[in-house]
């Protein structure tokens, strides 16, 4: 078991293979100590300096003490200097929604009699994810000779997090993948607990570097420098860690456990390379900025990207361009009028992925979000349902930018372990700014996940009365794309009275809570009884102003009648802007729902994990449960054929 | 590149004292009575600690016992704390294994669930429990509470293996002891997100 205090064994500490090199100052010369001349003399030398180094740390450790603050030592002691003994506060409750980690309730009986059956019907069609074992992040996407890459943070060992090493795997089309071996694994001093996050930069002369962090061998988290073995390899299946890494420690005032996750570099004014790696600062989410001419020695600037307190630990942040006019993606350097940036970060106390949109200052390396109401952490979500740790990258071969994410699960660990598995990657999606509203983005499953749509089946103009559900009777109703518009009957929304508009998808009754003009929508994954059933709907709502509300949510509250599974209901307002019909699209995977309204301006990811509505017995039906309005509903259902996983 | 985490860096300063013998007997006599006059307060501060992470726990007494008993606690912070329940926990189940080892020779009637049993145990021990030790140390408590919640679950789920083959499980009260613990590890993980 390993132990996470070197108090116990100060001098053993002393004479690993040292985690940094001593500063070059000849009062640090921690490990050349002087030839002591008489044995006697070093016999009582030794035992007292050991007594003295005990107590000393005793003392220390015991209270906290700060070190004396001699100049030439600074950097040394603040390094060292014991981590807070604050007693940590709650999470702040002033962030909305606070799904987190799903978790079965203390108390009650909460394992469920899986058979392998229910367990294997689990595994997806075409989502990424490994044969076994676990997964998260997604590390260093990037486009390079021909081939997709990613790779990803894997623990080899067990589907539960663990000491975790880089996998890897390639594609021509982001969605047929062949597993490649282990790209890094914990081989190193620097990277002995795990080969944490990172993200590769492609120079201009093609040259790919790869920034990650890793966890070393006291568990200090530094960033380090990694290069293909063999630049002419397609594939990348060989990687050098540069002899001299570490190239980057947690500085002065940061915790040696709040530094990780760098990401692509992009150039400066000056011409040279600039990274962001997130941190915090008590509650203060903040990123730290760093210049580098050759990704081995950094500098760093003295004021940060953006800081947004009360927003705890940003981990994986994100930081890109977006076209203002343009329909395509921009390479991380692009800069200029016609751009604005995108700031994002996975936000360690609640686990979800915010962002904003805003405009960057290169000269200063700083950015002001457009919103400042709606600043990261506080503001938009990517996705509304399980989404963490995404990363972008700029696809130069089709000139997009693309989304990737962590999909975790949401049932009982003792479920993965049984099924020896666990994690999904996101389907890719584009990104682009949406032209219309301005202020937000849209996100869309990449087209290439089209090739796999298959016998499609269209249903035009049905009409559903109020209190109406109707199989569709599509077979295979495990793997499927759904895309489909709504219309409400303008008749009743115009003679409606409108009122005060509390809804919110997470707090509110789910598909099952009528109103006048909602919910409605699909039951995906739903058994012949509707026993169990995942409904994906849109709740429009009227405003005391006569202006119409539209929420967006996917309920997860009837999905499953194991009782070890999270049954929350996600969900946000989606605008929908004059003229516009509802329209939503929902790829159906087995265990994972993606749901996208107006053309992805509001996303939901779920997990779900039926007993019954599996294999031939999981069906599809479009329902409208409003109370007063009669919906129009014109839907595309496709089967979607497997890929190559 | 700044850093050094050694403690050998307190060795070059006691270097620097040219006069060894003397002065440094008297710096050995200045630490002990230091460490005399502080140890009530050392002691004070990591009770008060340990009683107040432990009143946010599900099981106060057993929360305290555990921790009291391990002098790992007396200079720990919340991380620490948390390690020591999850080695408690791993410590329970690993003589769960064993007990449930033993039982197998004397009750062959019971041995489809106390083979599911063991297998559950030894997920705890296997999986859970180097998982939370890996997130307490590294600073990726998230990871911790994933492991420890997951034991309490296999708790549960060993002693529904007897119940529904309608049988009485020997195992109830070890089972009751080893869910208690792994929530009073969860609860103190919650405090570090």
């Amino acid at each position: 078991m390993a132990s996470s205090s070197d108090l116990e064994n100060p001098i053993s500490s002393a004479s690993l293979p040292y985690s940094y090199a001593p500063l070059p100052d000849g009062e640090q010369q921690a490990t050349n100590e002087p030839a002591v001349r008489h044995p006697k003399k070093a016999a009582f030398f030794l035992v007292s300096a050991l007594l003295a180094v005990a107590f000393l740390v005793a003392l220390i450790a015991g209270n906290g003490l700060k070190l004396p603050n001699d100049s030439n030592t600074n950097d040394v002691l603040s390094a060292m200097s014991t981590p807070q003994k604050v007693t940590p506060l709650s999470r702040g409750v002033d962030k909305g929604v606070s799904d987190k980690t799903f978790h079965p309730m203390l108390g009650a009986d909460n394992s469920y009699p899986w058979s392998p059956n229910m367990l294997d019907w689990q595994r997806t069609g075409f989502h990424f994810q490994p044969q076994k074992n676990w997964m998260n992040d997604p590390n260093a996407p990037v486009f390079y000779k021909g081939w997709y890459h990613l790779f990803y943070q894997y623990h080899p060992d067990a589907p539960v997090w663990g000491k975790i090493v880089w996998g890897h795997a390639v594609s021509k089309d982001l969605i047929n993948w062949r597993h490649l071996p282990i790209a890094m694994e914990t081989d190193q001093w620097y990277d002995e607990q795990g080969v944490w996050t990172g993200s590769a930069t492609i120079l201009p002369d093609g040259q790919l570097v790869v920034l990650y962090t890793g966890s070393t061998n006291e568990s200090v988290q530094v960033q380090n420098l990694a290069y293909p073995a063999d630049p002419s390899d397609p594939l990348l299946i060989n990687w050098v860690k540069y002899p001299g890494n570490p190239v980057l420690v947690p500085p002065p005032g940061i915790d040696i456990k709040d530094f990780r996750d760098p990401t692509t570099a992009w150039k400066t004014p000056e011409g040279k390379w600039r990274i962001t790696i997130g941190s915090k600062l008590n509650k203060t989410g903040i990123s730290l900025v760093y210049d580098t001419e050759d990704f081995k020695t950094f500098e760093l600037l003295d004021g940060l990207l953006h800081a947004v307190p009360g927003t705890g630990m940003w981990e994986c942040v994100d930081f890109y361009p977006i076209s203002k006019q343009g329909e395509n993606g921009l390479d991380t350097s692009v800069d200029g009028p016609g751009v604005k940036h995108v700031v994002k970060a996975s936000m360690d106390d609640d686990r979800n992925d915010y962002y904003a949109i805003g405009t960057y200052d290169a000269f200063k390396g700083k950015w002001t979000p457009d919103n400042p109401t709606l600043d990261v952490g506080y503001g938009l979500r990517y996705d509304y349902g399980i989404y963490y740790a995404s990363k972008t990258f700029y696809d130069q071969n089709k000139q997009r930018r693309i989304l990737w994410s962590w999909i975790k699960e949401t049932d009982a660990e003792t479920a993965d372990i049984n099924k020896g598995w666990a994690s999904l990657m996101g389907v890719p999606r584009t990104i682009v700014l949406d032209k219309k509203t301005q202020s937000n983005i849209i996100q869309w499953p990449v087209v290439e996940i089209n090739e796999l749509r298959t016998n499609v089946t269209a249903f035009k103009n049905v009409l559903l009365e109020a209190g109406s559900i109707v199989p569709l009777n599509i077979p295979a109703a495990s793997q499927l794309d759904i895309v489909a518009e709504f219309e409400l009957d303008e008749e009743t929304v115009l003679r409606l009275n409108g009122g005060d508009v509390a809804y919110e998808c997470a707090k509110s009754g789910g598909a099952a809570q009528q109103g006048a003009l909602g919910p409605f929508g699909f039951s995906v994954l739903a058994h012949e009884g509707l026993i169990e059933h995942t409904p994906v709907y849109f709740y429009v709502a009227k405003g005391v102003d006569g202006n119409l509300k539209t929420f967006f949510c996917a309920d997860q509250s009837r999905s499953s009648t194991a009782g070890d599974v999270d049954k929350s209901i996600y969900g946000n307002i989606v605008p929908v802007l004059k003229g516009e019909k509802l329209s939503m699209r929902i790829l159906v995977d087995h265990s994972i729902v993606e749901s996208f309204a107006q053309e992805g301006r509001t996303c939901i990811t779920s997990r779900v994990y039926p007993t019954k509505a599996i294999y031939n017995n999981a069906q599809l039906f479009l329902f409208n449960n409003a109370t007063a309005a009669k919906v129009t509903a014109s839907v595309n259902v496709w089967q979607m054929k497997s890929a190559d996983i | 590149m700044t850093f050094s985490l050694g403690k050998a860096n307190f060795i070059p300063q006691v270097l620097r004292i040219k006069n060894f013998n003397m002065k440094f007997t008297s710096l050995i006599m200045i630490f002990f009575s230091h460490l005399l006059l502080q140890t009530p307060f050392i002691v004070m501060g990591d009770r008060r600690l340990i009683e107040s992470t432990c009143k946010a726990t599900p099981s106060y007494n057993l929360c305290l016992s555990t921790l009291m008993s391990n002098p790992k606690s007396t200079n720990g912070d919340i991380s620490d704390l948390g390690l020591i329940m999850v080695g408690a926990t791993k410590s329970k189940a690993t003589r769960a294994i064993q007990h449930i080892k033993s039982l197998y020779m004397s009750h062959p009637e019971l041995r489809h669930s106390l083979n599911e049993c063991a297998q559950m145990y030894m997920a705890v021990v296997r999986a859970d429990v180097p998982s939370a030790i890996q997130a307490l140390d590294g600073g990726q408590p998230k990871f911790a509470e994933d492991g420890m919640a997951d034991t309490a679950v296999e708790t549960q789920a060993c002693e529904r293996s007897f119940n529904g083959r309608g049988q009485k499980s020997p195992l109830t009260q070890m089972n009751k002891d080893i869910e208690n613990i792994a929530n009073v590890a969860r609860a103190i993980i919650r405090m570090l997100l």
